[in-house]
């Protein structure tokens, strides 16, 4: 009986399922109560955002043109959080990053290194292979991965495997992507800027395109991420 | 019929004491009196008979290891128990009627170590220790009466005892060559000259003082292979015929209420070697659909050299199943509920390979290159957040953030570089911080680290090498 109300649950859950309440609510308020959405640690940032933060059980895709921009700082916030999620095992997942992650650096920002799984895959395939296995597994929270280059076909699967699974998925790419189409429901572009990096809102999903202002000053954002 | 005089015997050992190899001390009392002598039913019938085996050659000299013995052993009774470092005993009083009689027993024991070419000297008696030390003494004797031990043993040199150089020197000294003289001595001053032990290990070898052995159990491993009929060349073909095989190591393995961590997968060739996949699991386990799952994700990377003529799977090492791996609610971890981690880490470990999924944590250290190792063993049980240690952060957090990416090694920044670092108004937002350590392992720093801020906005952890002057790029702010 239990297991009959759970497989219910997680139907509804499922983000392939069409619901058309859920989807009137979306439409009206800009974003679907359901999913919960990771606040990005900034404030000038989750105004941008539906909802006011990541949102949950989708793909979004970063944009760079060097690395060192910050890049996986927009995101510690909202990993510290999945991973505070009460009742859950909330895994993170780090497929084919570019370099070693500290272990120091990540532990400073709050992050629980005893759930967070290192991915070092031969190929392209076998990375975009593991984080779909990742993403629709249903046990991590997010999944980054870092990637040169992929086709569509695969975008998309990532994208469905992220709303089955649940969990939020973070691709970064290469700057000299932002001109292919992609399945994904948020696209950032981060690039050099005069004295900061700028962050583009390149697509979103119930919101509005454009440059957003942000204030990089990592420091403050490391405090209080630290403080909470 | 053998599996009940398993079991009596376990429930024999168990209750007199578990692991009584050769008890080193005796009962607490200073010197006990002798025990009552059980004659009356010592004579009529000894609780046990004990045939004790001796290869003089020693663990080196043979090429079988004595658990290897104790299997072929086990034909003649169920109770075999290893003497290290060269000796076997064999309970054999409820084999006798079996085997006809006890000289027919002893002699078709002794054919087996024959057949085997192993030089072996034998004996038989009611007590372990007496049967041991007639062995070693090359005596072939057949003794079932308690009553007679003691005229048998007293012609044995004291030097079959085996005990050790220390107690048999001082032996000599005194002119005690034969346990007979020995037996002859007060046991007050046997126990104090040399411990209580020796005075228990005479009573044990007349048959007075129990002693308990463990019964020697085989370690059980599934073990299965499969012959085709034709030569195979497609692994589908392999995935197929693995899946009933895997079924039934579920099925021995819930029987065992036991899982395993790993599985052995041996596809023979006719000429090429033997390939060998091993299936890795993350945790202890016994339920064929992740073994399965592993199975299905090793196999589908596999490239076969030459066709397979036949097929083996061994499991590992039998484990006892945790509390953990039968948890009801870890099915409801996550939105769907569909895997747990521990499903999810071995899918990934099968196909990309063991060294490609690990964790990390740090060390508490200062120089940044060994502040963090890999972990392979993760702790992939669900443990809620609160109950885990993670106050370990706080006291270690160094006070300079640290960058999230490390480079693997430090990158020297040319002269070139620095002076593009001045050009593009680059600032210095942080440092000097001083890491000086390792003067004792060699690896040596003496550094100063800063962060700075590129032009552009990309952030990097720079350092001094404090010796040569050199400037490098250790860390990125990414």
């Amino acid at each position: 009986m239990p297991r009959e109300a759970l497989s219910l649950g997680s139907i509804l859950a499922d983000a392939r399922v069409w619901k058309l309440s859920s989807s009137f609510r979306d439409a009206s308020a800009g974003h679907s109560p359901s999913r919960p959405v990771w606040s990005t640690g900034r404030s000038a940032l989750d105004a941008r955002l539906p909802g006011g933060g990541w949102p949950t059980a989708s793909l979004i895709e970063v944009l760079l043109d060097a690395p060192g921009l910050g890049e996986v700082q927009l995101f510690l916030p909202a990993l510290v959080q999945s991973q505070k999620v009460p009742g859950e095992t909330p895994w993170l997942v780090w497929i084919a990053p570019p370099h070693e992650p500290f272990a120091p650096a990540l532990a400073q920002h709050g992050i629980d290194l005893d759930r967070l799984l290192v991915v070092r895959p031969v190929s392209a395939t076998e990375a975009l292979w593991a984080a779909e296995q990742a993403l629709g597994s249903g046990v991590c929270a997010a999944v980054l991965l870092w990637l040169k280059g992929t086709d569509d076909r695969w975008l998309r699967r990532l994208k469905l495997a992220a709303e089955a699974g649940g969990a939020l998925g973070v691709l970064f790419r290469p700057e000299r992507h932002r001109f292919e189409s992609s399945p994904a429901a948020l696209r950032l572009l981060l690039t050099r800027g005069n004295d900061q990096p700028r962050l583009d809102i390149l697509k979103i999903q119930g919101g509005r395109p454009g440059p957003v202002e942000l204030d990089c000053s990592a420091p403050v954002a490391l405090s209080a991420s630290i403080s909470s | 019929m053998r599996s009940r005089v398993t079991a009596m015997a376990d429930l024999f050992a168990a209750a007199e004491a578990p692991d009584a190899r050769r008890p080193a001390t005796a009962p607490s009392a200073a010197v006990s009196p002798p025990p009552p002598p059980q004659q009356e039913t010592a004579r009529a019938r000894p609780r046990h008979l004990w045939y004790a085996v001796v290869f003089p050659a020693g663990p080196e000299g043979m090429n079988v290891s004595l658990e290897r013995l104790c299997l072929h052993a086990q034909r003649f009774t169920p109770w075999v128990s290893i003497e290290p470092p060269d000796a076997l005993l064999l309970e054999i009083r409820g084999s006798v009627k079996l085997f006809g009689s006890l000289a027919a027993l002893h002699a078709d024991i002794d054919a087996a170590w024959s057949a085997l070419k192993l030089r072996a000297q034998s004996s038989t008696a009611p007590s372990t220790l007496a049967a041991l030390w007639l062995a070693r003494a090359g005596q072939k004797a057949l003794i079932e009466d308690a009553g007679s031990l003691a005229g048998r043993l007293a012609k044995l040199p004291v030097a079959c005892t085996s005990w050790d150089i220390a107690r048999l020197s001082t032996l000599r000294t005194m002119g005690v060559s034969r346990i007979g003289e020995l037996m002859r001595l007060p046991r007050a001053g046997i126990a104090r000259r040399f411990g209580r032990a020796a005075v228990l290990d005479l009573d044990i070898a007349l048959a007075r003082q129990p002693a308990p052995r463990r019964a020697f159990a085989a370690r059980e491993r599934f073990r299965e292979r499969c012959d085709f009929e034709t030569e195979v060349e497609t692994v589908a073909y392999v995935q197929k015929a693995l899946d009933p095989i895997i079924e039934r190591c579920a099925k021995f393995l819930r029987e065992r209420q036991a899982g395993v961590q790993a599985l052995e997968l041996k596809l023979k060739h006719r000429t090429e070697p033997v390939t060998r996949v091993r299936l890795g699991l993350a945790s202890v386990t016994g339920d064929p659909l992740r073994l399965a799952d592993v199975s299905m994700q090793k196999l589908s990377r596999l490239e076969l050299a030459a066709p397979i003529l036949s097929m083996e799977l061994r499991s590992g090492r039998l484990q006892p199943l945790s509390a953990d791996s039968l948890d009801v609610f870890a099915c409801l971890g996550g939105a769907g509920g569909r895997d747990t981690a521990p499903q999810l880490v071995e899918r990934l470990r099968a196909r990309l390979g063991e060294e490609a999924v690990y964790g990390i944590c740090p060390v508490p250290e200062h120089r940044p290159e060994a502040a963090w190792q890999r972990v392979h063993a993760l702790q992939t049980d669900a443990v809620p957040h609160a109950v885990r240690r993670n106050h370990r952060r706080a006291d270690e957090a160094p006070d300079m953030p640290r960058p999230v990416w490390l480079l693997n090694e430090p990158a020297r920044l040319a002269d070139a570089d620095i002076v593009e670092l001045h050009r593009s108004r680059s600032m210095l937002e942080e440092g000097p911080e001083r890491i000086e350590s390792g003067w004792w392992d060699g690896k040596d720093v003496a550094r100063d680290y800063y962060i700075v801020r590129q032009a552009g906005g990309a952030r990097l952890w720079i350092f001094q090498e404090r010796r040569s002057k050199c400037w490098y790029v250790h860390g990125v702010f990414a």
